[in-house]
């Protein structure tokens, strides 16, 4: 039996989600077409809302409907400080802290050299360009502790540093009430290296 | 009784033991997992699914990492295997700035020029020694140009490195030499005519590369020319993304 094409575009649009192979975008086309058509209608309406509206923040980066974020507009941030993050998601995180008042920029992404991705594509010079507007004092690097992560870092820091911008990293070992005998032995091991006075 | 010991042997094969491996690259798969391309001690590289590590809590997170050395067991027998464990060896520091790209580099050579369950046990000692060098934080150029040329030499394309490719003379450390990639060295005649040919090396390089002496500020400039046209060679000229990546960042 052929599916009428409308239906195959459907079905081969979802399959743009993330983990959705045939089968699943199959079944879920099947699902809002016969028991959901309000929920597809909210959908379709909701995306092309989102993407017509949604865009990034002229100074950080992330997703947001005005031309600055909620956040790069708000007065009550501390200006000097810039937090990188790799994803909006990680932000979030960082927010929850309760810990940090300053501003942030969301790179979206990191560098990947295996993936092709280098500097341009994670916008360095957005970065570089956002870091000269003579308030930011230091640059704090809350990229992720891989090792694609950990080169993103690395060369921001050696790009801003070459500014005269201060530039910190997030540390890195025992979590926090840790006890070393359920600690794996690789984060163990580096917290061993990275050990500092008391 | 037949019927049974068949049926052991078949699980052997199906069940590797732990083995020395390493991490060259992995992907997202599905919706939790990741699809890894693994350096194994004994086997070569392996492509392996490890199933639910991307989950939040998972214990895999941490020590499915690139660089460093693992302990792979995995089961299953088509062209993708399934990860059964894994655990960290350690034994030296995570690699650091400059030496992570040097890492990138030395991987995304493996990944294209070694072909999937070939077992290369000589050259997974050669990783092994050139991760365990950048992670000291040695002359990254040094370690590159060693790597590559056991590289060349594990996939049967070793460089001549005493004669000349065409007469079959020692070289002479003070002459101009050229390298074909198929012939070897091949001596340029200094009446200016030939001068176009791309590497040009001194004599004395190409024997300093034979006893891996990279003292010489020379060497090591020459050396990485006539490496980079050996290793596009190999690669059909097709460019390597972390070079270009390097390239990139020190542009910043």
């Amino acid at each position: 039996m052929k599916s009428p094409s409308t239906l195959e575009d459907l079905i081969s649009a979802l399959r743009c989600l993330p983990g959705v192979g045939p089968k699943s975008a199959q079944r879920m086309a099947y699902h809002l077409l016969q028991y959901d058509r309000a929920g597809a209608e909210r959908l379709g309406l909701a995306m092309g809302r989102a993407l017509q509206s949604i865009r990034r923040c002229a100074r950080c980066n992330t997703f947001t409907e005005a031309e600055l974020c909620q956040l790069c507009s708000s007065a009550k941030r501390d200006a000097s400080q810039l937090c990188v993050v790799e994803a909006p998601a990680d932000q979030l995180m960082m927010e929850q802290t309760l810990a940090y008042s300053g501003l942030y920029f969301v790179l979206m992404g990191r560098l990947s050299p295996l993936d092709g991705i280098g500097p341009r594509e994670i916008g360095l010079d957005v970065l570089q360009r956002r870091v000269s507007d003579g308030l930011v004092k230091e640059v704090i690097v809350a990229t992720n502790f891989t090792n694609e992560g950990e080169a993103t870092a690395h060369y921001i820091g050696e790009m801003l540093k070459a500014r005269g911008i201060r530039v910190s990293r997030i540390a890195r070992g025992i979590p926090v009430g840790g006890e070393l005998e359920y600690v794996d032995s690789g984060t163990l091991a580096q917290a061993l290296i990275e050990r500092r006075s008391v | 009784m037949m019927h049974n010991f068949a049926g052991w042997a078949m699980t052997d094969r199906q069940r590797a033991q732990t083995e020395q491996a390493y991490v060259l690259h992995s992907y997202p798969y599905r919706e939790t997992s990741l699809l890894l391309e693994t350096f194994t001690q004994p086997y070569g590289r392996i492509t392996m699914v490890a199933r639910g590590a991307r989950r939040p809590r998972s214990a895999l997170r941490g020590v499915l990492l690139s660089f460093q050395p693992l302990s792979l067991g995995w089961f299953g027998k088509g062209e993708v295997r399934t990860l059964s464990r894994a655990e960290w060896h350690g034994g030296h520091p995570l690699l650091q700035g400059e030496a992570l790209l040097c890492g990138f580099y030395l991987n995304e050579l493996l990944l294209r020029l070694l072909p999937r369950e070939d077992p290369h046990e000589v050259l997974f000692d050669h990783y092994r020694q050139a991760l365990m060098a950048l992670a000291r934080s040695d002359a990254s150029a040094v370690v590159l140009r060693g790597f590559e040329k056991a590289l060349l030499s594990e996939l049967g394309y070793a460089m001549t490195l005493d004669r000349d490719g065409d007469t079959g003379n020692s070289l002479d450390p003070a002459a101009t030499y050229t390298y074909d990639p198929e012939r070897g060295p091949v001596r340029i005649l200094t009446d200016g005519s030939e001068v176009s040919a791309e590497p040009l090396l001194q004599g004395k390089v190409l024997l300093d590369i034979a006893r891996d002496d990279y003292r010489d500020p020379l060497t090591l400039v020459q050396a990485k020319a006539l490496m980079r046209v050996l290793i596009n060679h190999r690669l059909d000229d097709q460019p390597l993304r972390s070079r270009r990546i390097f390239r990139e960042l020190l542009a910043l």
